[in-house]
């Protein structure tokens, strides 16, 4: 009973970082087709200059603050000089996307030095509670709290604000939405500004909870959030937080149980659902 | 003689590499409804969606309002006071009815929302199918939706095109009548197949055959016109 | 007529390319030049494999390491069991073509109907899966440590392995001419262009996106097991995406699409990532030499898409039938002038 706990804990706790970047992936995607490989830097990003802030001020909150100023502006830059000059091209658009990951990627390493950079859990959210035979580490239960706070924001600001009507109007027909009189492009640049904060929020959040940061790490976690934008539907929301919990929970229990099969299990479950259910699993067809 | 509102001159449009309209004019004046007729195929809806600037015109010009607009990006079209129906309808499938009226508002003045008022009054089954997604709705709602969320706006022309498409005789006439309603005020520019009702709500007529306009007039003449019906709609 | 001679001009160029390259090792005495030409050619072998994919049916593959890998690991594996001869080395190479072949093929069946998006993805995806196979399958490929290896001693001549690995290039290079000058090959550009289109006139795209990339896999693979012998080394750095990334790179700075193209990007690549990480010892920001050319391939892919050769090829056509057009003008002029 404690192992199964500690288990689902282990896994939400994952999944609640991989959906804070599948979430930018997917509504990027959704809105303007367009897969942005480089998304993966971006949380990278968040993380290293955050916890570099967190070192130097010994705030954990300031350095989350800085994390998201750094997603904001390098999501801006991003899409005004990588995406917007190959946009509606699929083949340039992924290979330039991929390239700015590895520049991006590279450019931590000139920037913060190659080694990785152990992280600390902030004092008050150190330590674990104890009940009974279970143990229950806070810095978990902070993150798995932390998703589902964003998680309801976004929900709340998707569905009942003008912008976030936007937003969902666009998905399913931008045409249309253009054809209303709103410019498309100043959405989709907060779209991915936002999408670009929420990435960089969970490399800062994922760094204590690993205990070091890398360069690699972007375009590992990547992966997996490419993994839940698939399982999820491309576009959806929603989908994309019930994909995440299930990769985050598989990930985490094949992990004691199989390791071997642990990064295994999340690419066969993608491969499955694009060979049969490419539309996702959480998400009807497009109309 | 009124006042000319829309005006299209030589308008030239390639869709990837087709030349699908090579020579298109007509002109739409306050407070009428002009007419688009043709065959399938003729360059109609794409007539109109070279106005709302979705597939931009290569050359010619197109004046709305003594400005020239071809240049200008969709959305700028459409804020310059230019309401689109397009012949799918374009309902945002998942959001409910109140909320695709909603997205198409620009201003929330009161003002709109009277404009809101009217046109439920003009479609008392949107009012009651308020909180239903609009993917739900049947072909005529869906119809009623989309001229509803084009008027919402103080648009001074409404493009719609082919608003009989697919529904039953009752519903058509119910669409031709908020039509003629709406007309009172508002211009209208309207794309439509079936001729019975383009001869009762058009106040002239812009015949297009092969991308070119080849015929403009008034409706009257058309009507009277069987050799020109014949030749160009396979009618009469 | 024109065209005629167009092609025995490129003819001529390549002979005298050849003749140099057969010359080079006699008259420059330098084991690094030889070294680094043999590795030039390997990855021009490997950068003409991703041509076929990228250049010719516009999939963006971020695999195709994995057939790299697989080549290099067959070889490695073989020649470390049993004795390094030349028939084990050969034997070597055609298991790993046989097994590139069976892998890219199943991958194929399986991703090409997706979108080049989702394509991508997978193949991302399914390389990061097998090179974690490999990292963790120690018992056979010994992890990222890696083993060494001995290669067949006729190749510790490193002049012998030079003509050998050159032999490859050039067998492959017109292999794979006829290939995409095939009516197969005409087809995959078609699908390139316009893949809908290719499909409403009734040909199963499928089927030629998969063939595709079976030739693409399969000479990657051979690419790898040369590779392999080269180094008489083999870490799991063989899979990884840097091969992918550096296969890309070379093909899209060469010229997507012209098998030329891919050649000269690699020469570009390798005597580049040569100066550069010589000027590290000095200036340690060369070290992440990756930066500049991630920078470069992103200003290519914005404003230079066709790379050197296809910009080459470009400016030529362009003045040639400028040139044409003089001709012509000139001659009416003539007519004009005639009473």
């Amino acid at each position: 009973m404690d192992l199964l706990i500690s288990l689902i804990i282990n896994g939400l706790a994952t999944g609640m970082l991989i959906f804070l970047l599948a979430a930018g992936l997917t509504l990027i995607f959704g809105l303007m087709d367009v897969l942005n490989f480089s998304h993966g830097g971006l949380f990278v990003w968040g993380a290293y200059t955050g916890v570099f802030t967190y070192i130097i001020t010994e705030s954990f909150i300031v350095g989350i603050m800085v994390a998201i100023l750094t997603g904001m502006v390098l999501g801006f830059l991003m899409e005004k000089l990588i995406i917007t000059p190959v946009y509606g091209n699929h083949v340039q658009q992924i290979l330039i996307t991929l390239g700015f990951m590895l520049v991006l990627q590279e450019m931590i390493k000139v920037v913060f030095g190659p080694n990785a950079i152990p992280v600390k859990v902030p004092d008050y959210l150190a330590g674990s509670w104890e009940m009974g035979e279970v143990i229950i580490i806070k810095y978990r239960i902070f993150i798995i709290v932390v998703g589902f706070i964003v998680f309801g924001v976004f929900h709340y600001i998707l569905t009942h604000t003008k912008i976030g009507l936007i937003v969902r109007a666009g998905v399913m027909n931008k045409e249309m939405v253009q054809a209303l009189g709103i410019n498309i492009k100043k959405v989709f640049l907060f779209v991915f500004m936002t999408g670009a904060a929420l990435a960089a929020i969970g490399g800062m959040l994922m760094a204590p909870y690993s205990g070091s940061i890398y360069a690699e790490m972007g375009m590992e976690f990547a992966i997996l959030g490419f993994i839940v934008v698939v399982i999820g539907g491309m576009g959806s929301f929603s989908g994309s937080l019930l994909a995440a919990i299930l990769v985050g929970l598989a990930g985490s229990f094949m992990a004691y149980y199989i390791p071997f099969l642990s990064l295994a299990v999340n690419m066969i479950l993608m491969a499955i659902v694009l060979i049969f259910r490419p539309q996702g699993l959480f998400r009807m067809a497009k109309e | 003689m009124m006042e000319s509102l829309l005006k299209l001159h030589n308008i030239q449009t390639h869709i990837g590499q087709f030349h699908i309209l090579q020579g298109i004019q007509f002109e739409a004046r306050v407070g009428e409804v002009s007419v688009l007729l043709g065959r399938n195929g003729a360059g109609k809806t794409t007539t109109l969606k070279t106005i709302m600037g979705l597939t931009p015109a290569s050359s010619g010009s197109i004046t709305f309002l003594n400005e020239e607009i071809s240049k200008k990006p969709t959305y700028e079209i459409a804020n310059t006071g230019i309401g689109y129906v397009p012949e799918d309808q374009g309902i945002f499938a998942q959001l409910t009815v109140e909320e695709n009226i909603k997205v198409a508002m620009r201003k929330e003045t009161s003002e709109a929302f009277e404009r809101q008022e009217y046109v439920l009054t003009l479609f008392p089954d949107l009012k009651k199918f308020w909180k239903k997604a609009g993917g739900n709705l049947s072909g005529g709602q869906k119809q009623m939706l989309a001229m509803a969320r084009a008027f919402v706006n103080d648009s001074k022309l409404l493009l719609i095109d082919e608003p009989s498409k697919g529904l039953a005789p009752i519903v058509v006439e119910k669409v031709m009548e908020a039509i003629m309603e709406m007309k009172k005020r508002t211009t209208i520019v309207l794309v439509e197949q079936n001729f019975f009702m383009a001869s009762r709500i058009g106040d002239t007529f812009t015949l297009i055959d092969d991308g070119r306009t080849v015929h403009t007039g008034a409706m009257n003449e058309l009507i009277s016109d069987d050799a020109m019906k014949h030749k160009y709609l396979g009618i009469g | 007529m024109k065209t005629s001679n167009l092609v025995s001009k490129y003819h001529v160029l390549f002979l005298i390319i050849l003749l140099f390259l057969i010359a080079f090792p006699f008259v420059a005495d330098s084991r690094t030049l030889t070294i680094l030409f043999t590795q030039i050619f390997i990855f021009s072998i490997l950068a003409m494999s991703y041509d076929i994919l990228l250049g010719y049916t516009g999939i963006v593959s971020f695999g195709h390491a994995m057939f790299f890998g697989i080549g290099a690991y067959a070889t490695a594996i073989l020649l470390n069991t049993f004795e390094p001869t030349i028939g084990v080395f050969i034997g070597s190479i055609a298991v790993g073509i046989v097994l590139s072949g069976f892998v890219s093929f199943l991958v194929g069946l399986l991703t090409l109907r997706l979108k080049s998006h989702f394509f991508a993805m997978l193949t991302l995806a399914i390389s990061g899966l097998l090179l974690v196979v490999a990292e963790k399958w120690r018992t056979v490929t010994k992890g990222n440590d890696g083993f060494t290896f001995r290669a067949p001693d006729i190749f510790k001549d490193r002049i012998v392995f030079y003509f050998c690995v050159l032999a490859c290039l050039v067998i492959v290079f017109l292999i794979l001419r006829r290939f995409v000058q095939s009516p197969l090959g005409r087809l995959l550009i078609a699908v390139r262009e316009n893949e809908q289109r290719t499909r409403s006139l009734g040909f199963k795209t499928l089927h030629y996106k998969v063939i595709a990339s079976v030739v693409a896999g399969v000479i990657a693979s051979l690419a790898g097991s040369l590779y392999a012998v080269s180094l008489r080394f083999v870490n799991t750095s063989v899979m990884a995406m840097d091969i992918t990334l550096d296969a890309l790179l070379m093909t899209i700075i060469g010229g997507v699409g012209t098998l030329v193209g891919p050649i000269v990007g690699s020469v570009v690549i390798e005597f580049a990532q040569h100066y550069l990480s010589g000027l590290a010892r000095d200036f340690p920001i060369f070290e992440r030499w990756i930066i500049f050319f991630g920078i470069i391939y992103i200003l290519a892919v914005i404003f230079f898409p066709k790379g050197i050769v296809g910009s080459i090829l470009q400016a030529l056509s362009k003045w040639k039938s400028k040139h044409e057009d003089r001709k012509i003008f000139a001659l009416e002029k003539d007519k004009e002038h005639s009473p």
